[in-house]
């Protein structure tokens, strides 16, 4: 007997019917529960013109803060309704991209320097030179914030915040051991070695292949005075002496890094500093998790320059320009944008912006440094001289890529791979000479930008 | 005698490493979700919490949208779960006792969709889904973990229908069942712990997936958890406790799932390695 005979076969083709509308019901489904939309805009027009805002701070607390921000301008601006969007910096070189090219971007997307060649690659970022005229004549912009954004004849985004990296450690520690703070790299390897105990090691240094590692390997070279990657003319100059002695002595300095320093990225090195196991490391800032985590006295929380190599003058580091894009071509989204960005910069709404995270952004305008907002956050108030020689660090910042008023978007590329990190990894783990490392880093790079 | 208490002694120390080794880091997790900050980063971990507070929770989901990231979450698994359940138990069915056409072929195929790794196809996903509107959408979501578990349930409730004597099915049709009235009221009770299984795998691997999520999704009241937690314990600073309590609250409908049908999982998974 064929047992399949007895059954209908339209049961099936029904079954079948009833579940493809199901699927077809759910996926058109409206989505969302509720969320937090921005305040709604007091009497206006009909159709306030709309404005989105892609940043990558995404801890609450900067939310709320830029949300704080845009219910202010909101509700002063009728016409005009901003809303934000917060993404993660790990998938955005990607989602922006792909947003850009199905018709789905937003009007303002926050960017670093390495990040906007790719989006002006896809022809849709907007000219800013007028917008940044305008706030540098009122706030008088720190030219080294605008020069990254500077190049093709235009300036591709307006600059809002800046972070450069500092030598932090605890003056206590430094007294036990009889160590001064040091500024050369003499001092900085005497230093280190002398504060290397049981349980304490000297400094702790990253080697993952990661942006962190990219980072503090360029605080090296900056401070080798290898802070160019490229001759003026477009081609590599990364296998130079100074490149070497870079990597040559943060090998040396490496020895007295914890053993899981491979694997570290920003909050690994933090948290070593704030549970004393290093004594020194490099960062942007370690203000709240030392607040927070650690003893929370200002007294005994130390920063300093990073060191440098006796062939260089002064100490220099590297410092991201943290920027807006703007990617509209519409001309009442454009105007609603600039005037969100020119609400933003104004002093007494910069410097609560800037306290998104106290003392890990620091202003990009004369305006914003002496912005009492800015300084007067409990926490900028608590660590103020920490602030401000970050602030005064800053000023010596370099970032790969765009130095000197040159400006090689290709560095795109070098850094996508984090070549600078991988680079070192053939000196302090496959353990090559670092001359031999620099010039098959530079082999890398080559390749990466296709020279 | 001793021989076999030897044994015995052996295989009780094998389960306790094995277990030891398993739970060790979901207890590490959950009981430094209650310490102080400063004990969560000490230099010596302490196995046994010295603190005890509730204000990785109390920032969780007091000032975080972790709630919001936890009910889209709970809506995509759920969802995707249920169609890949509705839409898997006919598929495998069919499969196995209609006579289709290229049916064989089908089944030999159908885990093609497992070859490409999800990244290559997640700019032409991206792009057809802003065609069909569903950008930012967890619908878009629900048709995407669909879409990569549907197939591999397939595969495991087939495996699992062929235990079943189609002998059942022959008499239910000679009292004058349908097939459909034989699938739901014969084999689908009968393969209870395959469908189990495969609701389960559906839950996990939607609860989970990431890559998808992070750029499908762009709005923060649409966002999973997964997406949503690696955003708000930070880049360059990163809070620990607020990790590990949102880590902790992630992974407790994942074991409340498994503590209910568990062990209907285990036996459909091992469905049809024996006859």
């Amino acid at each position: 007997m064929n047992r399949h005979k007895c059954f209908a076969p339209m049961s099936f083709v029904l079954l079948a019917i009833v579940t493809t509308m199901a699927v077809a019901l759910v996926a058109c489904a409206p989505t969302a529960p509720v969320a937090p939309q921005p305040a709604p805009a007091a009497e206006g027009p009909a159709q306030p013109v709309s404005v989105r805002l892609w940043h990558m701070e995404q801890p609450p607390h900067r939310v709320q803060r830029i949300q704080q921000l845009i219910d202010e301008f909101n509700a002063a601006n009728p016409g005009i309704v901003v809303s934000q969007e917060p993404q993660n910096w790990g998938e955005i070189y990607t989602k922006a991209p792909a947003a850009v090219a199905a018709g789905n971007a937003p009007e303002l997307l926050f960017a670093i320097p390495d990040f906007t060649p790719i989006l002006k690659d896809l022809g849709k970022v907007q000219p800013m030179e007028e917008l940044v005229a305008e706030m540098d004549a009122l706030y008088s912009f720190y030219p080294t914030a605008v020069e990254p954004y500077a190049y093709d004849g235009h300036t591709w985004a307006l600059p809002l915040y800046n972070m450069a990296h500092s030598l932090w450690y605890r003056p206590s520690v430094f007294a036990e051991a009889g160590v001064e703070p040091p500024k050369t790299w003499e001092e900085w390897e005497a230093a280190v070695a002398a504060l290397s105990k049981e349980g304490q090691y000297g400094i702790g240094l990253p080697a993952n292949k990661h942006l962190y590692t990219d980072q503090v390997v360029y605080d090296f070279m900056v401070n080798a005075g290898a802070e160019e990657i490229y001759n003026p003319d477009g081609t590599l100059r990364f296998n130079n002496p100074q490149t070497v002695e870079a990597y040559d002595f943060y090998s040396k300095l490496y020895r007295f890094s914890p053993p899981d320093s491979p694997n570290w990225t920003w909050g690994e090195a933090e948290a070593c500093f704030a549970n004393r196991t290093c004594a020194m490391i490099l960062q942007f800032t370690v203000i709240t998790t030392y607040d927070t985590q650690a003893e929370g006295d200002p007294s005994d929380l130390g920063v300093i320059a990073i060191p440098h190599s006796p062939n260089v003058a002064e100490s220099g580091t590297i410092a991201y320009s943290n920027a807006v894009m703007l990617l509209t071509e519409d001309p009442a989204k454009q105007e609603a944008a600039k005037e969100f960005l020119r609400f933003l910069l104004k002093p007494g709404n910069y410097g609560r912006f800037l306290n998104m995270e106290p003392g890990l952004f620091l202003p990009v305008t004369e305006a914003g440094n002496n912005d009492e907002t800015f300084w007067n956050d409990p926490l900028a108030v608590k660590y103020r001289s920490q602030i401000e020689t970050m602030v005064e660090n800053a000023k010596n910042g370099r970032l790969f890529g765009f130095t000197n008023g040159n400006t090689f978007p290709s560095i795109a590329a070098i850094s996508a791979q984090n070549l600078l990190a991988q680079t070192l990894q053939m000196v302090v783990i496959d353990g090559k000479p670092a001359a031999e490392a620099v010039a098959a880093g530079q082999a890398l790079m080559e390749e990466a930008i296709g020279e | 005698m001793i021989r076999r208490m030897r044994n015995r002694v052996f295989l009780a120390f094998g389960v306790f490493v094995l277990l030891f080794i398993i739970i060790a880091p979901f207890y590490y997790v959950i009981t430094s979700s209650f310490k102080a900050p400063q004990e969560i980063i000490a230099r010596t971990p302490t196995l046994i919490p010295q603190s005890f507070t509730l204000q990785h929770y109390e920032k969780l989901f007091r000032s975080s949208n972790f709630p919001i990231y936890l009910i889209n979450s709970l809506i995509v698994a759920s969802g995707a779960m249920l169609i890949c359940v509705a839409l898997s138990t006919p598929a495998a069915y069919g499969l196995y006792r209609l006579r289709l056409p290229g049916g064989k072929l089908l089944f030999r195929v159908i885990l093609v969709t497992y070859a490409f790794p999800g990244v290559l196809l997640l700019i032409p996903l991206y792009g057809m889904l802003s065609q069909l509107g569903l950008i930012d959408r967890l619908s878009a979501l629900i048709v995407i973990n669909v879409t990569f578990t549907a197939p591999f349930a397939v595969w495991m409730l087939r495996a699992f229908f062929t235990t079943i004597p189609p002998e059942l099915e022959e008499a239910a049709a000679l009292d004058g069942a349908t097939r459909l009235q034989a699938l739901l009221r014969i084999v689908l009770p009968l393969s209870a712990p395959g469908v189990a299984s495969v609701a389960i795998f559906a839950f996990i691997t939607s609860w989970t997936e990431y890559m998808f999520a992070s750029v499908l999704i762009l709005s923060d009241a649409n966002r999973t958890l997964p997406v949503g937690l690696a955003g708000i314990i930070g880049q360059y600073q990163v809070d620990w406790g607020l990790l590990l309590a949102g880590a902790t609250v992630t992974m407790l409908p994942v074991l409340i799932l498994f503590s209910l049908v568990g062990r209907n999982f285990v036996e459909g998974l091992t469905a049809g390695a024996v006859k």
